[in-house]
């Protein structure tokens, strides 16, 4: 497992702005990283700083084992894809492909065979003497992506390059760039604002807020253990229900507010009168007759895709819930809800950390 | 319908009587001059029968005896030594100044609008600072090429046959490269910024990346401007009449400075017209060159 980029204890400032708080970051060779979090966390200037589009102010970045610090874009052997293509206008399919390779003087015979074999891989063969005006957004995407294949790079960048293609081309693409990826056995890091992108996409997820990496992992480890309030809200969608809480005073419970109080027992201690932030998702909340549940409460608003059904519930806070099959509930009616209490994320109120299982 | 129907015929109207009103106003402030220019050079034209449409047609007798006289060869080759070397002067320090100002230094666009200040100066304003500076016993330009030991004695700028013409041309390029400096950086700041990334990332260095990237992307701005500096040279005058008059001995006299010295100054109006004539073929190839090149943008 030898890390193909590591950064350690990187910082980036824009003048008084900090913008990259003491990055730590290993990242697997052949691994498919996803750099996710809202706008302005940092997710896209970290990418940058990893092509050298960005210096950062302090720390150290490696690639593949060399530091990198200082090192100009061309000599550091990343690719990139941009979230608007890039593509050079004034070139062909062919000749966009082969610009790496004309740059490094490769002949005019070797530059046309390497762009054949990628072309067939990527599906592009049909389409190399076309320029890109020509090109519809997936076809621009496909060529953005070969003319980075074509230079077996160290690592694959990608910031955010599905956010200009419509919703169902973008499901396809998602599969076709892991595809590609485990077939190339590249390195690639991946930004995206999309947590569903980053969750089935990526085998390391790192969610960044305001320049802190909040928490990285697999994505099944970032959703059954969040280490805080963010990232259980932001990975799940729809996203995790927070309420309100306090111990209860037998020190095994906890006290809901509902709008009204809830007592619901708990197989783990909590600290009597503790201030809580009870983490909940919607898909582990059943529905149950109104008297039977852990909680009895009332249907605001029921959405139904037909596959899928969503019930938001008249509380303070708002729940919701959402289980697949058709719903008997009908707004106004009252409910009870169940979960496991193993299915409870506990989060500090004041500090919105995870407490400790 | 009937409505969408008067509507369109309202619609229909509306565009024609746009497209007309200039048509109109091109035709006769411009179209018609140029067509009785035309049948002008066809004609034998003095001074008594300048009042009148009607007089003696004589095919091509005028462009014969024009081509004929001693001067009109070495003035044709000084109007394509001054156009070419007018253009290539503008161009080049404007292109490098617009690459300059590209880098985006501080102070850079208030210093770039400053430039503009030598485009909006009237030419005759311009031929009179240059004549102090080109003059020949006390100008500064020779004092700096004197003290820097780059000639030994004074150049008489506006008065030696041999210099006289390329006064003007440094004039006419001091005077034209702002607006080909302004002009260029506009395609260049059109030029997408990622592009650049990109070709960095392909590892291409600075010089590259201007070959590949900047060059290409530019070529519709670069045609842009020389078939503009064409045309703009083509009318440069007030720079002649205010440095050189033509002189000495026409050499440094071109097309459209002799132009309006044989029609208003020695009233062959008939010879005048034939070298206008020959004019307009040349700004015609240069206006076909700009339009075409302004309609083929190639842009993503």
């Amino acid at each position: 497992m030898t890390a193909q980029i590591e950064l350690t204890n990187v910082n980036k400032y824009y003048g008084a702005y900090h913008a990259l708080k003491d990055i730590e970051l290993s990242i697997r060779k052949g691994s498919f990283t996803a750099l996710v979090g809202p706008s302005g966390c940092g997710k896209s200037t970290l990418l940058r700083s990893l092509a050298g589009l960005e210096s950062i102010s302090s720390g150290t970045l490696k690639i593949a084992g060399e530091v990198m610090n200082a090192m100009p874009p061309r000599k550091r052997d990343v690719a990139m894809v941009f979230q608007s293509y890039a593509l050079y206008p004034h070139m062909t399919v062919e000749e966009n492909l082969t610009y790496s390779l004309r740059i490094k003087g490769v002949a005019k015979a070797d530059r046309k065979k390497a762009a054949n074999e990628v072309a067939a891989v990527t599906g592009l063969t049909n389409l190399l003497g076309r320029y890109p005006r020509e090109l519809s957004g997936g076809q621009r995407q496909r060529v953005a992506m070969s003319r980075a294949i074509i230079r077996h790079p160290k690592a694959f960048l990608f910031d955010e390059p599905l956010s200009n293609l419509d919703a169902a081309l973008r499901v396809h693409m998602r599969k076709e760039i892991r595809a590609l990826h485990d077939r190339l056995g590249a390195t690639s890091v991946y930004v995206t604002h999309d947590q569903v992108e980053a969750m089935t996409m990526a085998d390391h997820v790192v969610i960044m807020r305001d320049g802190v990496i909040e928490q990285q992992g697999s994505p099944l480890e970032l959703y059954d253990r969040p280490d805080n309030k963010f990232v259980a809200g932001f990975i799940g969608s729809p996203a995790m229900n927070f309420l309100p809480a306090v111990g209860g005073p037998d020190g095994r419970s906890i006290i809901l507010d509902l709008g009204m109080k809830q007592t619901v027992s708990l197989e783990r201690a909590v600290q009597p009168g503790r201030a809580l932030v009870v983490g909940l998702r919607p898909e582990n909340i059943e529905l149950a007759p109104a008297d039977e549940g852990v909680v009895s409460v009332q249907v605001a608003l029921v959405e139904s895709t037909g596959a899928t059904c969503f019930l938001t519930m008249a509380t303070t806070p708002e729940l919701s819930v959402v289980f697949n099959g058709r719903s008997q509930a009908q707004a106004g009616d009252r409910v009870g809800l169940n979960f496991a209490p193993a299915s409870i994320h506990l989060f500090d109120a004041d500090t919105e950390r995870r407490l400790p299982d | 319908m009937k409505r969408f129907l008067s509507s369109m015929i309202d619609g229909r109207g509306f565009d024609i009587g746009l497209v007309g009103l200039p048509l109109a106003f091109l035709l006769t402030l411009s179209g018609l001059p140029l067509l009785y220019n035309i049948a002008m050079s066809l004609q034998e034209v003095d001074m008594f029968s300048l009042g009148s449409f009607w007089r003696p047609f004589v095919g091509l007798k005028n462009y014969r005896d024009l081509f004929a006289q001693p001067e009109t060869w070495p003035i044709l080759v000084n109007t394509a030594t001054f156009v070419v070397a007018s253009i290539a002067g503008q161009f080049l320090v404007g292109f490098g100044l617009a690459l300059f100002f590209w880098t985006n230094f501080p102070g850079a666009s208030w210093l770039r609008g400053l430039f503009l200040v030598s485009w909006v100066m009237p030419g005759l304003v311009v031929g009179a600072i240059w004549n102090w500076i080109l003059s020949g016993d006390f100008g500064v330009l020779n004092f700096i090429l004197r003290e820097t030991g780059l000639i030994d004695g004074n150049i008489f700028w506006r008065s030696d046959p041999g210099f006289s013409l390329w006064a003007v041309i440094i004039a006419n390029i001091w005077l034209g490269t702002s607006f080909n400096m302004i002009l260029l950086s506009v395609g260049l700041s059109s030029i997408p910024r990622d592009l650049y990334e990109a070709s960095e990332l392909d590892g291409a260095n600075v010089w590259q990346r201007f070959w590949t990237i900047t060059l290409p992307m530019m070529r519709s701005s670069i045609g842009a401007i020389i078939a503009l500096g064409l045309i703009f040279t083509l009318q440069q005058f007030d720079l002649f009449a205010a440095i050189t008059s033509g002189g000495p001995n026409n050499a440094s006299n071109v097309t459209q400075y002799w132009a309006w010295d044989l029609s208003f100054r020695q009233y062959d109006f008939a010879k005048g017209a034939t070298i206008s004539v020959i004019m307009i073929v040349f700004v015609m190839i240069a206006s076909v060159v700009y339009v075409r090149s302004t309609r083929h943008e190639v842009r993503g």
